[in-house]
């Protein structure tokens, strides 16, 4: 509707009665945006160009000096170091497995309450609550589960006395140091929190296929196997691959969960990226210029796979 | 089966339904899928059980190896939680036991003389707790309120460069919360609002809003603009309509915001960890340090866990419906 | 090709009857369409037919063959749906091959029928285009072309040409009832568009509140309606029908008019109406017809401009509205009397109590 169409209707015709002065469509445009605008670019805009300056800078919060111009020696730091790789490796080996499962359990959750039974709406909210739980206390929980001593998850395994046995998170396998069995744990307890979350989009995506699609499929003799294959994925694909890109982007972001568990342990098994970067920046030395210069880089690469995703978004959308 | 081709289902129908879904052996594997994800929903929901009844155990029981399913449930982790204790000489301790006799102590007070103990106070996770509702309340309204406006004047105005402000406004849900925290930290640090509530409740409005007018933009172009133009006609200011047509036909999907942005506030660690310390703190970074007299306090941990996770499931179950929206809203719509 | 036969094939749902126990036989090449307002049962009937939709009594034949309790894809029946049920993500060579792909035909074979339907139904050109890219009309060609190329021994097809625009729906309507005659096709068609099923039906079975009002040619149910409801239902306007009291060889009516009953009914009048003298007369709008001395009388409310024809809407006594066809292409201006007649070879007569017509032949 034009902005420009209602402007200053007379008081007096106000059913209201009063002859009270009001605001034309113009200001009240201006009221609505610019407070979130202001806010947003004060606390978002305004960080982000200033971690771009730091970045560039070899800053130390700690101490009172100013920040000194250093060009991009942080960024060439950044990408020489080998550490630095590995830390994006392990982002990028745990983002790979978590995001493979959650995608496999949520579409196979989706599929199996996707004809109403009884209770099968109860089902599918009590699915949701893992989602509901602040990660970090669901890392806490999932460390006690994790114990090797008194912990549920070696108790089901049969693994469950002291000393012996399976202890996940200091990724030993019955004694035997076994690295990445930690990271695995973690993703773990991603799947669990996370697939729910596909299971949700699959869900409306499944719903959304018309029944008469499955009819015609029906009378056409085609199997169950054929109509899956060539009716409910092809209509699903595009909500599932939007489930996918998002949690992929989330799991690069990922730092609540593993803080919760394991605070990048053992060793630096299950240091994701971000962890790392609050750790560079928080702890021991505050090395503010440095971790502004790894936020940079982790942004961009965030930013590309976003930018995937919106535009894929909008392909969806102009198809419909 | 023959037998079904002859003569049909045992009884009788009362669903449309398609022959072949009606077959004996259709309705079998209807049925085996129901319990499959019965089962499934049991196991998936174990750990929270088993977080769940951590909660009540014992100290001694809740680190029992092997785990106990059977046991005294007390709320002793409770008690660890929300309260300072001090150890008491034993001429306290007698006077003490003295007063429980005549019945005079709480639950919590004979849960601490059980471990030698006398109470001196709430806890600082009590203090932590009073936090994260106050930011996590505030900071809710704020963003839905301006987020409501927002949305509004983007649904229905003309604004150039809308599209533009859109996704920026929906980009900063993009960034990891590292990126922004760094040069937060300074920031708030030079302006003084380091470890303040105020800064936290800037902080989550801010971050909710993006969500927050996404949502209910989503919400209100659902509304037809035809009945606020009729009330213009009629002599209406735009702000009169809004607030007497518009507000109350969004009422659910303000709901559904609000319960988004308040889960989000509630459960928000990262930012919390990082811009707070003492006075400001919420729960969810003092959860991980509840250390006790032998490390760390598990049964606390647990009552900790519980305790906060409480709220959100009931608040999860009493919104269902518009939960399911608001999320495949947020995820389709963009 | 086939003939399907239903015998007291009925639905229920609980206590409610969607479909009364209803007998049909269609016979090998007839084009039957199932007529009758939403809710009627008509799209029930079908969909049992084809399996869609379980029956809870009576038995279904194709051919002789029992196939109540079959698997759809059992019946050797194609159903064309209202909304089309394209494959959005398949092209319209992939939406045609389809049916054919899932019965594990060769690709060669595929490949050959797919080229006969496309060439029939004139799609050749759509052939890589997704359905989402056509225009009503060509998206429910390509719906015809996936039932077409399964080769069945039965066309069901569901309000198929609902979803067009008017002038569609016309030349549609052309097109399938040549496909029909072309491919000597077995079918059945619903419809609640009353000129449709005129204009294709080879037999119609009127439909209504889940009950089969009658079962005939077209001409049959235009000019020989069973009830009440048939004689509404069919003919736009419908017939027209007037209350009256029949004594004397006269059906009087309100207002002082008073119709002379042609002699031929006066027999199946006396018998018909159980003793009681309240009748109902009918008369379709060309039935009547203008003249100064006709034996009824009305005013003109108003005049519906057809072009080659008018219709009159004549109030004839408080609150009776008849439709009369006149070729006057002068409009009468609102409140003229006039006088009229009806035909009597074209005058029906209806027992207003069982809403049955009275047979000129009633025996009794």
């Amino acid at each position: 509707m034009p902005s420009t169409h209602v402007q200053g209707i007379s008081p007096a015709a106000s059913p209201i009665g009063q002859a009270r002065r009001h605001l034309s469509d113009r200001s009240i445009q201006n009221l609505f945006i610019w407070p979130t605008l202001l806010l947003l670019i004060a606390v978002n805009l305004f960080p982000l160009l200033y971690s771009l300056y730091l970045s560039f800078t070899n800053f130390l919060a700690v101490q009172n000096k100013p920040p000194v111009w250093v060009g991009l020696s942080n960024f060439g730091t950044i990408l020489h170091t080998p550490e630095m790789w590995h830390y994006f490796a392990t982002t990028g080996r745990y983002a790979l497995m978590s995001v493979g499962l959650q995608t496999v359990i949520g579409f196979g959750l989706a599929m199996l309450v996707r004809r109403k039974f009884f209770g099968s709406g109860l089902i599918t909210t009590l699915i949701l609550v893992p989602m509901m739980i602040s990660p970090v206390v669901v890392g806490m929980f999932w460390k006690m589960i994790y114990n090797p001593n008194f912990g549920f998850f070696n108790f089901l395994l049969g693994a469950g006395h002291a000393g012996k046995g399976v202890d996940m998170l200091a990724s030993k396998f019955f004694g035997q140091s076994t690295p990445g069995l930690a990271l695995i744990a973690v993703a773990i307890v991603d799947v669990w929190q996370w697939s729910p979350f596909v299971m949700l989009l699959v869900l409306s995506g499944l719903n959304a296929i018309p029944e008469y699609l499955y009819e015609a499929a029906a009378i056409d003799r085609a199997s169950p196997w054929f109509q899956f294959r060539r009716i409910t994925l092809p209509q699903v694909a595009p909500l599932l691959l939007i489930a996918v890109l998002f949690r992929t982007i989330e799991a690069f972001k990922s730092f609540d969960l593993v803080m919760g568990m394991t605070g990048g342990g053992p060793g630096d098994q299950t240091e994701l990226i971000a962890v790392n970067l609050y750790r560079q920046a928080f702890l021991g030395t505050f090395k503010t210029g440095f971790s502004s210069a790894l936020a940079y880089i982790i942004l961009i690469i965030i930013i590309a796979a976003s930018n995937m995703y919106i535009k894929y978004l909008n392909q969806i959308k102009g198809e419909a | 089966m023959a037998r079904f081709e002859e003569r049909g289902p045992r009884f009788p129908t009362v669903q449309p339904v398609r022959v072949d879904k009606i077959h004996p052996r259709a309705q079998a594997l209807r049925r085996i899928v129901a319990l499959i994800a019965v089962v499934v929903t049991i196991i998936i929901l174990l750990p929270v059980f088993v977080m769940g009844i951590s909660a009540f155990k014992t100290r001694a029981d809740v680190m029992s190896s092997p785990p106990k399913v059977l046991f005294r449930p007390t709320l002793e982790g409770f008690m660890l939680l929300l309260t300072e204790r001090a150890v008491v000489s034993p001429a306290r301790l007698e006077e003490l036991q003295e007063t429980a006799k005549e019945g005079k102590l709480s639950l919590f007070e004979r849960l601490a003389l059980d471990a030698g103990m006398e109470i001196t106070g709430p806890s600082a996770y009590v203090f932590r707790l009073r936090n994260s509702v106050i930011i996590a309340g505030i900071s809710t309204i704020a963003s839905v309120v301006l987020g409501l406006f927002a949305a509004y004047a983007f649904s229905r105005f003309r604004l150039r460069g809308k599209d533009d402000l859109l996704f920026f406004i929906l980009s900063t849900r993009m960034l990891p919360a590292v990126v922004v925290t760094i040069p937060l930290f300074l920031m708030y640090r030079q302006l003084g609002l380091h470890d303040k509530h105020l800064g936290m409740i800037i902080l989550y409005t801010v971050f909710n809003l993006s969500f927050s007018v996404w949502l209910l933009k989503g919400f209100i172009d659902e509304i037809p603009k035809e009945y606020e133009e009729a009330a213009l006609v009629d002599g209406y200011t735009r702000l009169q309509a809004f607030f007497r047509i518009v507000l109350p036909q969004a009422a659910s999907g303000i709901a559904a915001t609000t319960v988004f942005c308040l889960i989000f506030a509630w459960n928000e660690y990262a930012f919390a960890l990082m811009l707070t310390s003492q006075r400001a703190r919420t729960a969810p970074p003092s959860i991980a340090t509840m250390m006790g007299r032998g490390g760390i306090e598990w049964s606390a941990i647990a009552a900790g866990s519980l305790g906060f996770l409480i709220p959100v499931v009931i608040v999860t179950f009493a919104l269902r419906k518009y939960l399911l929206r608001g999320i495949t809203f947020g995820a389709i719509r963009g | 090709m086939a003939t399907i036969e239903l015998s007291k094939v009925e639905k229920k749902f609980g206590d409610l009857h969607a479909v009364k126990p209803l007998d049909l036989t269609i016979n090998d090449g007839e084009f039957v369409v199932l007529l009758g307002p939403s809710g009627c049962g008509k799209t029930t009937t079908l969909r049992m037919i084809s399996g869609l939709e379980a029956v809870t009594g009576g038995r279904i034949l194709l051919n002789g063959k029992e196939v109540t309790w079959k698997h759809p894809s059992e019946r050797d029946l194609a159903f064309v749906f209202q909304f089309y049920a394209l494959y959005s993500h398949l092209s319209v060579r992939q939406n045609i091959a389809f049916p054919l792909q899932a019965q594990g035909m060769k690709r060669e074979a595929i490949d050959k029928r797919v080229n006969e339907v496309v060439d029939i139904l004139r799609i050749r050109h759509l052939l890589r285009l997704r359905p989402g890219k056509l225009a009503g009309g060509d998206q429910q060609r390509v719906a015809l072309a996936r039932a077409l190329v399964r080769r069945p021994a039965a066309f069901l097809m569901d309000e198929p040409l609902g979803a067009l625009d008017a002038e569609l729906r016309e030349s549609m309507r052309a097109e399938i009832k040549n496909l029909h005659i072309a491919q000597h096709a077995t079918t059945v068609y619903v419809t609640h568009d009353q000129i449709e099923a005129m204009a294709m039906g080879d037999r119609i079975v009127v439909m209504s509140k889940a009950e089969v009002q009658q079962v005939g040619t077209p001409v049959d149910v235009y000019y020989n309606p069973s009830n009440l409801f048939v004689a509404r239902f069919i003919g736009s306007p419908g017939m027209n029908l007037v209350k009256g009291k029949f004594s004397g060889g006269a059906v009087r009516m309100a207002g002082n008019d008073r119709y002379e009953v042609p002699p031929a009914w006066h027999k199946p009048l006396a018998n018909s109406l159980d003793g009681r003298d309240e009748v109902i007369l009918g008369f379709r709008p060309e039935a009547a017809r203008v003249t100064p001395d006709g034996s009824m009388a009305g005013e003109v409310y108003a005049t519906d401009m057809h072009g080659g024809h008018t219709v009159l809407h004549v109030n004839i006594f408080e609150g009776e509205m008849v439709h009369i066809r006149s070729d006057r292409q002068n409009t009468y201006p609102m409140g003229t009397p006039i006088r009229f007649a009806i035909d009597p070879e074209m005058v029906r007569f209806f027992n207003p109590r069982t809403e049955a017509a009275v047979r000129r032949e009633a025996a009794r």
